[in-house]
């Protein structure tokens, strides 16, 4: 029952935005009357959208890319440290996106590169960048929740017996044992990062504006095309998931 | 000899267990089984050999080159993990050319030469399956064959069948036993299981709290344990308390016994020690240390039984309860071999180890007589 309220809570603003999207009127009326798909057709004509949707797929993929690189040393030293300070660690990691709220990093990112000696605000290695510090808490997580179920000092123990230096147990044990986390890691970073609105309302220039901050202006204009634009914000997300996990044959 | 361990210390900071100063040589082709109590060092020893876990001191040799300074991945050493870690990535034949792989073998060579040791411990035919879908026992024989594919001159077996039911450790300890006979390499299998120790070993070597005890064949440690501790620790066996009172006597509970006493001077006090099966139910009435009592308990066991026979004894209400085997049960007395029976250094027992004396029977103003019996009943 509880589960069947939650659904509902969840899905019911999908379902009525999926509606309004294709609806082509919808003022003061519990349900949009009519049916259109003109609002897809603005949407596709417009070069800002069309702009930051790109912009947004390669913030993802790169920000994917990126997090991966960092989290799997970063989880596997933590895991090989796991006295009370790898473990201390591990927690501040974790809380670091809740006690760094993404409005905070994104102010610091303005005073930071907005001199002379960093005159990167606005450019696109610089999103992409700070996506990478905001999701990769998430990434680190996933991959060190892995390694410990996986119990994989005895698995390097066992490789080492079986003649395998250091490197050898990272490469043909540790990596292949953590593509599942990898997996799941990586589509919680695509879908956080296509849909991260406040850091990158702050430091994204005009030309490199992602998806849902080019959004906001939809919500000033009609309804079903605000409703279009949301829609394509979620296929896209669903979309960019799903790439890592095919690319990594999950 | 092929492992020469002298002395070795390997102390874990905080609890100051470990291994805590341990010499032992294991021969080619020779098998020693290590057991002990949980948390003696068994395990840590073994880590040390494969390297693993460094030694702090002492020094330990393997083929007669010093491993002090050699890694893990370097040294002659197989290892079978209690928990097996087999990689889940790979399929069982790839598990088992691993080491092969490691040492540069080429590809076709070490999937052939992990198919032959596939073969010879019956799994050739679950080579191409993934490990996460084969039984238990099958998981623990592509780990068995994947630590001797390379061809270690030492195997080193970490509780390898205790997540296995007793039918299938049963088969699998001939299967181990055929292994190592074939692989000629000196192993040692760390067990918390006295019967498999015993069944498999050339040798048996008894720890307690990081340091050997005994280490002896399996046949000499159950008659001839050197220790209380190595008494409680293989076998069942009844203790108590003695002293000598003559050539060939000791006094006890019961009374006085026929016992071998060749080593110990008169009035020296000493452990009796009482094998299960060293008592003969219902002896003739003639028959030396003959004693009268009761059956209290009857566990049937298929080929044998084991059984409590509570004896009389020292003062009036009490009694003391003897752990006896064999195929039929004592009615009303007992009789215990004075040629089976062996006298082991006098050490306060601990009370509640296995079954001890009974309740009295009468309220009496003494305490009853202890009585170990080593072992699980």
């Amino acid at each position: 029952m509880i589960v069947a309220l939650y659904l509902v809570y969840l899905l019911l603003p999908i379902a009525l935005l999926a509606l309004g999207s294709v609806g082509e009127v919808w003022t003061n009326t519990l349900l949009p009357t009519g049916v259109t798909l003109r609002w897809f057709g603005e949407l596709a004509a417009d070069a800002s959208f069309r702009r930051a949707f790109g912009t947004s797929l390669i913030v993802a993929l790169a920000t994917c890319v990126g997090t991966a690189l960092l989290a799997v040393p970063l989880a596997y030293a933590l895991h090989h440290r796991a006295g009370r300070a790898g473990a201390l660690a591990a927690r501040l990691l974790a809380a670091l996106p809740v006690a760094v709220p993404a409005l905070t990093l994104g102010f610091g990112y303005i005073l930071v590169f907005s001199s002379d000696a960093l005159p990167w605000l606005g450019s696109l290695p610089l999103l992409v960048a700070a996506h990478v510090v905001l999701t990769l808490p998430y990434m680190t997580q996933a991959v060190l929740a892995d390694l410990r179920h996986l119990g994989l000092r005895e698995l390097e123990a066992c490789a080492a017996t079986l003649g395998a230096g250091p490197w050898a147990q990272f490469a043909t044990v540790a990596l292949p044992s953590m593509r599942h986390s990898l997996v799941t890691g990586s589509v919680m970073v695509v879908a956080l990062s296509i849909g991260e609105f406040q850091l990158s309302n702050l430091i994204a220039s005009f030309s490199h504006r992602t998806y849902p901050v080019v959004l906001l202006q939809a919500f000033y204009g009609a309804t079903g095309y605000a409703c279009a634009a949301t829609v394509v914000l979620l296929v896209l997300a669903l979309l960019a998931a799903a790439v890592p996990a095919r690319g990594t044959g999950a | 000899m092929s492992i020469v361990l002298e002395d070795v210390v390997h102390r874990y900071p905080g609890s100051g267990q470990g291994v805590l100063g341990l010499s032992l040589q294991v021969a080619r082709e020779e098998l020693v089984s290590v057991i002990g109590a949980s948390g003696c060092g068994k395990s840590t020893l073994l880590r040390l050999v494969a390297g693993l876990l460094p030694l702090q001191q002492g020094a330990l040799a393997i083929d007669g080159q010093a491993m002090d300074r050699v890694p893990a991945w370097k040294r002659p050493v197989g290892m079978v993990f209690q928990s097996y870690a087999l990689f889940r990535h790979l399929d069982v034949l790839d598990n088992v050319a691993y080491g092969l792989r490691m040492r540069q073998v080429d590809r076709a060579r070490s999937r052939s030469r992990a198919l032959a040791v596939l073969e010879s411990v019956g799994m050739a035919e679950h080579a191409a399956r993934r490990v996460d879908q084969l039984s238990g026992g099958q998981q623990q024989r592509v780990a068995l064959a994947r630590a001797l594919a390379f061809g270690p001159s030492v195997l080193l077996l970490d509780e390898p069948l205790a997540a296995l039911d007793a039918h299938l450790r049963a088969r699998l300890c001939d299967e181990i036993r055929d292994a190592h006979r074939r692989s000629g390499a000196a192993t040692l299998l760390v067990t918390h299981d006295q019967q498999e120790a015993m069944m498999l070993a050339d040798r048996v070597a008894v720890m307690d709290r990081g340091r050997l005890v005994q280490v002896d064949t399996p046949r000499r440690l159950y008659e001839r344990p050197a220790t209380l501790e190595v008494a409680r620790f293989v076998g069942h066996a009844n203790l108590l308390p003695a002293r000598v009172v003559g050539p060939g006597r000791v006094r006890c509970a019961f009374g006085d016994l026929l016992a071998p006493t060749q080593a110990h001077a008169p009035d020296t006090a000493v452990t009796l020690l009482v094998r299960p099966e060293a008592v003969q139910p219902d002896p003739p009435a003639d028959a030396p240390n003959r004693l009268g009592g009761r059956l209290t308990r009857e566990r049937f066991l298929g080929p044998t039984s084991r059984w409590d026979f509570a004896v009389p004894g020292p003062t009036p209400g009490h009694e003391t309860v003897l752990l006896c085997e064999g195929p039929r049960y004592a009615r009303h007395a007992i009789s215990l071999e004075p040629e089976r029976l062996l006298l082991l250094e006098a050490q306060p027992l601990p009370a509640g180890m296995g079954a001890t004396a009974s309740p009295p029977v009468a309220s009496s103003p003494s305490p009853p007589p202890t009585l170990d019996t080593g072992g699980s009943a």
